[in-house]
């Protein structure tokens, strides 16, 4: 029987689908760029907090630098407030606070929690029953009204509020990891690790925990977002750290008043600090995520 | 070497080439000009091991290639037709209407969250003008010629209450629901119990058989292409490596790694 | 007949998980709540007061038994349906929650409506036209609407519309200064006037309402909006999608019926958190804008150290997560046949 076909080599010219792959990569530009401007800002915001504690154009803390109420000018690159203190060096100086403290409680939820939901998911049983009922009652607690709830009952203060916003965040990071380590603990190389001898421990922070922290880094940067806006609301309320201290949330809520007599400017800069803090945290972790799951 | 197209192939692959572009732009070649033809009402098999490019010149047919895949030349010949001159609308015209596709892992390739009759409906409905009640009709009678036990309560199941055999049944269902002209399965029987491979394999070859149909079998078991299939190409990394009937590849192949698959397989001295 | 009982069982087992939240709420509330304030007295009597009255105050409040006994006797009285009487108002909780939860009902309600719409049709059309200028700038706005505390966004909207257009009322709370509120029916200051017909209160009530909406919408969209875009994404990318195109279905089917169903699971977990937010947590919307709803009455106990302000309001915030989960788990089982009760 004859075939009908052979095999051949002839050049066929290629056609106009060839354009598509550039326009699918210019759509995948812009999430890579969105990451790297959300480090960018980071690292700028944290240049600026570190900056502050040595050089501020004036003193923040001290009142009477200017006339009070002065709007922006190029002396008072941000105007002045009620007080006549320098919009501009207490929104730098705030950064340290806001910065530092959104770092520290994050930091803190993340190595408390991805502990606890790692031994709670691995041990399972009891322990792991009342430690997740404990989270959910955490959970069942609107997350602002937890943190003015125990700023309320230990007092203001930085440590105080760090510790606070970090078990507000505590929950999410226990849950996460809990199901990451569920999901391979009878994977083959962690019976292969306990079967040539690794302690149960070894086994779940040298073997599983490695394994599982891909989601948990790329989740405590959406975290840092929303913590610098909980430290920053805590602030607005009046529960945050210590009063007459700059920090953004606390310096909005000096303006608010000022704002509806149109002087605007006392809150709108810290209030855009806020959110380029909480922004570039949230694209980094959109693009953590999302590297995470091409992998 | 120039094109000789047989007359009257139901489809002609002519020296389709393409690849994925990685992150530095670059196009990696993973198809480096595959060319066949599919003779009308004809069972022909495309074998190769995976990684050889089959499956996505399947895809191609149906252009439902994975994300990230660029072509870069060649022509899909359908009934005399390029379906790539015509952009994208060329391949809906023909998409599960004159052309339909038997996936791989039935069970993942439904959708969960519908029943198995409002999916097979849907598609009828798609490809042909019925109203409601015949179109379920027509989908029942399907289901039966697929040997479905009991289909108007399977009908109102969802696909993770099928098992792998079963939802395959389905998918094939579905696939002929729109009475097509070309079936391509890639890798219908992958995953699936041996002796159910064997049912499914069966249906197959007595619904191609019995309805005229073209069909393209995609696959790695040489076995079941010797029982099943009238035409066979091999293909390797990207590339088309020998062509011929069925008998003649298992009787005198010509292609060296021809020789090495049907070693391996143990198909020649059984034979 | 073993799987109705096997259904029953669990309903009845997630209900006893919901009791243990709310206890478990409620208890780490009064606690808390006793190291914020271990001695309300103050509050209740003058500074001047000698210790002969403040010692009758205390006993009559029975803040002289054991903090223990105390806290039994406020689990008797939550049980009765008495959450206590707020130092602040001098009325019971209950009542006081009462008559603020309609303000917040009103405000929440039309917030969630269209802040979920919004949101879900932002991330549609990002979805399916990935990495447009439509996706972009969906991007842009649902980043800013995550990022935002939404007391900012309140006061800038106020700044923008009451300060410089003039075309807002002032931040005075569901109506303007002078106006009577509406025969009450059903709560909502707009539907009351309009049932009644006076259509000047409710013109005026959407005026005084149109700020604070926009305000909480906006932080509701963006969470929604986010979720209905990555979980549309993944759906589009999905087998079946695969599938039905290669079966040559339209594509609008195959984006609004079969990508679209398989995005509501996750969405409806992200608006199950989003209402609870909404009727419970918006507390500092409600303090920019003066609403009078509960959001606000529980700032004020916080500062004040109301107690029994505060757990009533803590109480009524978890009774609602536990409520809401628990019709979330229902839907999941309807919208999701792979999932059973």
């Amino acid at each position: 029987m004859n075939l009908t076909l052979t095999p051949n080599k002839s050049a066929a010219s290629p056609d106009t689908a060839a354009n598509a792959p550039r326009r699918r990569r210019l759509t995948r530009l812009p999430r890579r760029g969105s990451m790297a401007v959300g480090l960018v800002i980071v690292t700028v915001l944290l240049v600026v907090a570190v900056g502050s504690m040595f050089w501020t154009p004036y003193d923040p803390d001290a009142s009477g630098v200017g006339l009070p109420y002065q709007p922006p000018s190029a002396e008072h690159w941000f105007g002045t407030d009620r007080v006549g203190a320098d919009v501009f060096s207490r929104t730098m100086a705030a950064a340290a606070t806001d910065v530092g403290i959104t770092l520290a409680a994050v930091l803190i939820a993340l190595v408390v929690g991805t502990v606890v939901g790692a031994v709670s998911g691995f041990v399972g049983g009891a322990v792991d029953t009342v430690v997740m009922r404990f989270m959910e009652i955490l959970q069942a607690f609107p997350a602002l009204l937890l943190a003015m709830l125990m700023v309320a009952a230990v007092g203001p203060g930085t440590l105080n509020v760090i510790v606070v916003v970090s078990i507000v965040g505590i929950p999410n990071y226990v849950r996460l990891v809990r199901a990451e380590i569920l999901s391979k603990k009878h994977w083959q190389f962690a019976e292969a690790a306990r079967m040539v001898g690794n302690s149960r421990s070894r086994v779940l922070f040298r073997h599983l925990l490695p394994n599982s922290m891909t989601p948990v880094i790329g989740f405590s940067s959406v975290n840092a977002s929303w913590v610098a806006v909980i430290v920053a609301s805590l602030g607005f309320i009046g529960l945050g750290i210590e009063p007459g201290s700059a920090e953004w949330g606390s310096m909005i809520s000096r303006g608010q008043d000022s704002i509806l007599s149109g002087e605007w400017w006392i809150s709108t800069f810290p209030g855009i600090a806020i959110l380029v803090l909480s922004a570039a945290f949230y694209l980094i972790g959109d693009g953590l995520t999302e590297s995470g799951e091409q992998r | 070497m120039s094109v000789a197209l047989a007359e009257g192939n139901l489809l002609d692959v002519v020296d389709y080439r393409g690849g994925f572009r990685g992150p530095d732009g670059e196009v990696t070649e993973v198809l480096a000009g595959v060319s066949f033809g599919l003779r009308r009402s004809t069972l022909t098999a495309v074998v190769g091991e995976t990684g050889s490019g089959k499956s996505l010149t399947a895809l191609s047919v149906l252009g439902v290639q994975p994300r990230g895949f660029v072509r870069t030349g060649g022509r899909m010949l359908f009934d005399g037709e390029d379906l790539f001159a015509g952009g994208p609308r060329s391949f809906e015209r023909v998409r599960g209407n004159r052309i339909s596709l038997v996936f791989q892992d039935a069970r993942a390739a439904l959708n969960p969250v519908f029943t198995v009759g409002h999916q097979l409906i849907d598609v009828c409905r798609a490809h042909r003008r019925l109203g409601r009640k015949e179109a379920e009709q027509v989908v029942l009678d399907m289901l039966e010629r697929v040997r479905i036990p009991d289909p108007l309560r399977r009908m109102r199941q969802y696909p993770h209450e099928f098992s792998g055999g079963m939802a395959q049944r389905v998918m094939l269902a579905m696939a002929l629901v729109s009475e097509p002209e070309l079936l391509v399965l890639d890798e219908p029987t992958t995953g699936l119990d041996v002796t159910i491979q064997a049912d499914i394999m069966d249906l197959l070859v007595e619904l191609i058989s019995s309805s005229g149909l073209t069909a393209c079998l995609i696959t790695h078991d040489l076995g079941v292409v010797a029982q099943t299939c009238q035409d066979v190409v091999v293909m390797r990394s990207g590339t088309v490596r020998e062509i011929a009937t069925c008998e003649e590849l298992f009787t005198a192949p010509r292609d060296e790694y021809t020789r090495d698959l049907l070693a391996a397989s143990r198909l020649v001295e059984a034979r | 007949m073993s799987a109705l009982f096997g259904r029953s069982r669990s309903v009845l087992s997630r209900l006893v998980g919901a009791l243990v939240v709310v206890l478990g709420v409620v208890t780490l509330t009064f606690f808390l709540a006793r190291v914020v304030s271990p001695d309300p007295t103050n509050l209740y009597v003058s500074p001047q007061a000698d210790q002969a009255t403040r010692d009758q105050v205390r006993a009559m409040m029975g803040l002289d038994k054991p903090v223990l006994e105390q806290y039994v006797t406020y689990l008797g009285q939550l049980v009765r349906g008495d959450l206590g009487t707020s130092f602040s108002t001098g009325q019971p909780v209950r009542d006081d929650l009462l008559s603020r939860l309609p303000a917040t009902l009103e405000l929440a309600t039309y917030s969630l409506i269209i802040g979920t719409l919004v949101g879900v049709v932002v991330g549609i059309v990002g979805a399916v036209r990935r990495g447009g200028i439509l996706d972009h700038t969906g991007r842009f706005v649902t980043v800013a609407g995550l990022a935002l505390p939404q007391f900012f966004v309140g006061l800038m909207l106020l700044w923008i519309f009451f300060v410089v257009l003039g075309i807002a009322p002032g931040p005075v709370g569901r109506l303007p200064v002078g106006l009577v509120d509406p025969p009450q029916t059903t709560g909502f200051v707009v539907i009351d006037a309009l049932l009644s017909g006076q259509w000047a209160v409710a013109g005026a009530a959407l005026q005084q309402l149109a700020l604070p909406l926009i305000t909480l919408a906006f932080a509701i969209f963006a969470p929604i909006a986010r979720t209905v875009r990555t979980a549309m994404l993944e759906a589009l990318d999905a087998d079946y999608v695969r599938t039905a195109t290669a079966m040559g279905l339209p594509q609008r089917t195959i984006h609004y019926r079969y990508a679209l169903k398989n995005v509501l699971l996750p969405v409806l977990t992200m608006l199950a958190g989003v209402i609870g937010f909404a009727f419970s947590g918006a507390v500092l919307v409600e303090g920019v804008f003066a609403w009078p709803g509960i959001g606000q009455y529980a700032l004020d106990a916080i500062q004040q150290s109301d107690f029994a302000a505060i757990q009533g309001f803590v109480l009524y915030a978890a009774v609602l997560y536990v409520v809401v989960y628990l019709l979330l788990d229902l839907l999941y089982a309807r919208v999701d046949p792979r999932v059973r009760l």
